[in-house]
């Protein structure tokens, strides 16, 4: 009796579970080359290890490149001035980053991010004395409490699925401020669209994506 | 305890997040952080946003002379580098402000702007911003004023209450020019902010609205 009935389930859910099968294949494949990238990590923290750092290189410049590039695009220079930076840092902070307590992905975004507002503060037409270094970095070096690490995996793969599932709108939005470095207002020129249009297009993508909710 | 305007909206957290925030906005951010732990967990689930968006860019390739010449570069950067001496601040002080302050409050040259509040500037921003200090004596009320732009502030010291209600160490708030407020110190002890302001302050008194002129020149 239980047969087809599972059968039947099976048959009607097939695209769902193909499509669960292959994102969770994706997910685990997506864990261990993070967990392979950490090790280097490690190994590069503990022994100096150059062999490792150059897989690190091989694996975060481009990404890093990409990065800088979705700036200033065409701006190659730049985007390798950005690399230099960047892995530098990884290089000297290798042994203030924690594995196990922080995404070893999340950690490269914020180095990347910190290196391009330094670049950024620098070579602006207008000056400011605000050094932004006693401003990002510390606090997020501090580590999340234990029941953070716990959700850590399951939260990259819902904000993964969620960006998929994104509004064109909404992930346009996102894209302009965290890759191109747009703030609301220069998003809102670009787009032809009111200011608080944009902030309540990032509010909702935010939602969607589940990142303001406390689990 | 009513409590309004306490953390940064979201979408003002994620602007910090993806690094397109004003310097001056940031570091009030910064100071804020420093007092909340629900925003620093939403901050690292908002970096883990931008870190997937990164990811999912077309990587761009990186040459060969890049990666070898930095490999070249890695021992001597070991030598190099030598760990910056502790600076001897007080520790109650947020550490985005070490910047602009050597060793306490007390320390800083306050210039009096009333009889109940003294002020220091600590910096311009490249937006024009002006980054100041506020002090406002215990009991003390700062005047009654409108902005013409954004005032970003956060209670670093003590508290104060206003129209909207009370609001202790670490708060963060943002008037926009259409807030008139009167921000009262509360008796017990002084008060210091840190505040953003993007365009000159207006007065709204009287006597106060004759002053105005003088107070623009300030940000010319």
């Amino acid at each position: 009796m239980i047969q087809p009935r599972r059968r039947a389930v099976f048959i009607g859910d097939r695209n769902d579970l193909l499509f669960n099968m292959k994102t969770m294949c994706k997910n685990e494949a997506h864990s261990d080359k993070l967990a392979a990238l950490s090790r280097c990590m490690t190994q590069v923290a503990e022994q100096r290890d150059k062999k490792a750092f150059a897989t690190l290189f091989d694996h975060y410049a481009p990404q890093i490149r990409a990065y800088s590039l979705a700036r200033e695009p065409g701006a190659d220079l730049v985007a390798d001035e950005l690399v230099q930076e960047v892995m530098t840092r990884v290089w000297l902070k290798a042994d203030k980053y924690n594995g196990r307590l922080a995404n070893l992905n999340t950690w490269i975004f914020t180095l990347a991010r910190n290196c391009r507002i330094d670049y950024l503060r620098r070579n602006s037409r207008f000056v400011t004395e605000i050094d932004p270094t006693g401003i990002f970095e510390e606090i997020e070096d501090e580590t999340p409490g234990p029941f953070q690490r716990v959700h850590q995996s399951r939260m990259g793969e819902s904000i993964r699925a969620g960006l998929e599932a994104l509004p064109r709108e909404q992930a346009e939005i996102l894209t302009k401020v965290y890759l191109e470095g747009k703030s609301h207002q220069q998003a809102s020129d670009e787009l032809k669209l009111p200011l608080g249009t944009v902030k309540s297009r990032v509010r909702l993508a935010l939602k969607k994506l589940e990142v303001l909710v406390e689990r | 305890m009513e409590k309004t305007h306490n953390h940064p909206t979201d979408e003002l957290l994620a602007a910090y997040s993806a690094g397109s925030l004003p310097l001056s906005q940031a570091l009030c951010v910064s100071a804020h952080l420093e007092h909340c732990p629900a925003c620093v967990r939403k901050l690292q689930r908002l970096n883990r946003v931008g870190s997937e968006l990164m990811t999912q860019l077309k990587p761009a390739a990186a040459s060969a002379a890049l990666k070898e010449s930095l490999m070249a570069k890695l021992d001597m950067l070991d030598e190099e580098t030598v760990e910056p001496a502790p600076s001897v601040t007080d520790p109650s002080i947020p550490r985005c402000l070490h910047q602009f302050i050597e060793r306490g409050y007390e320390d800083l040259p306050w210039k009096r702007v009333s009889a109940d509040i003294q002020t220091v500037e600590l910096c311009r921003d490249s937006n024009g911003a002006r980054v100041e200090l506020l002090k406002i004596r215990p009991g003390g009320s700062a005047t009654t004023h409108t902005h013409l732009g954004d005032e970003y502030t956060v209670i670093l010291e003590g508290s104060f209450s206003d129209e909207s209600g009370v609001y202790a160490r670490g708060d963060f708030m943002v008037k926009d020019a259409s807030d008139k407020h009167t921000p009262v110190a509360t008796q017990d002890r002084e008060c210091i902010c840190l505040a953003v302001t993007e365009g000159p302050i207006q007065l709204t008194g009287f006597f106060n609205r004759l002053f105005n002129p003088l107070l623009r020149r300030g940000y010319a």
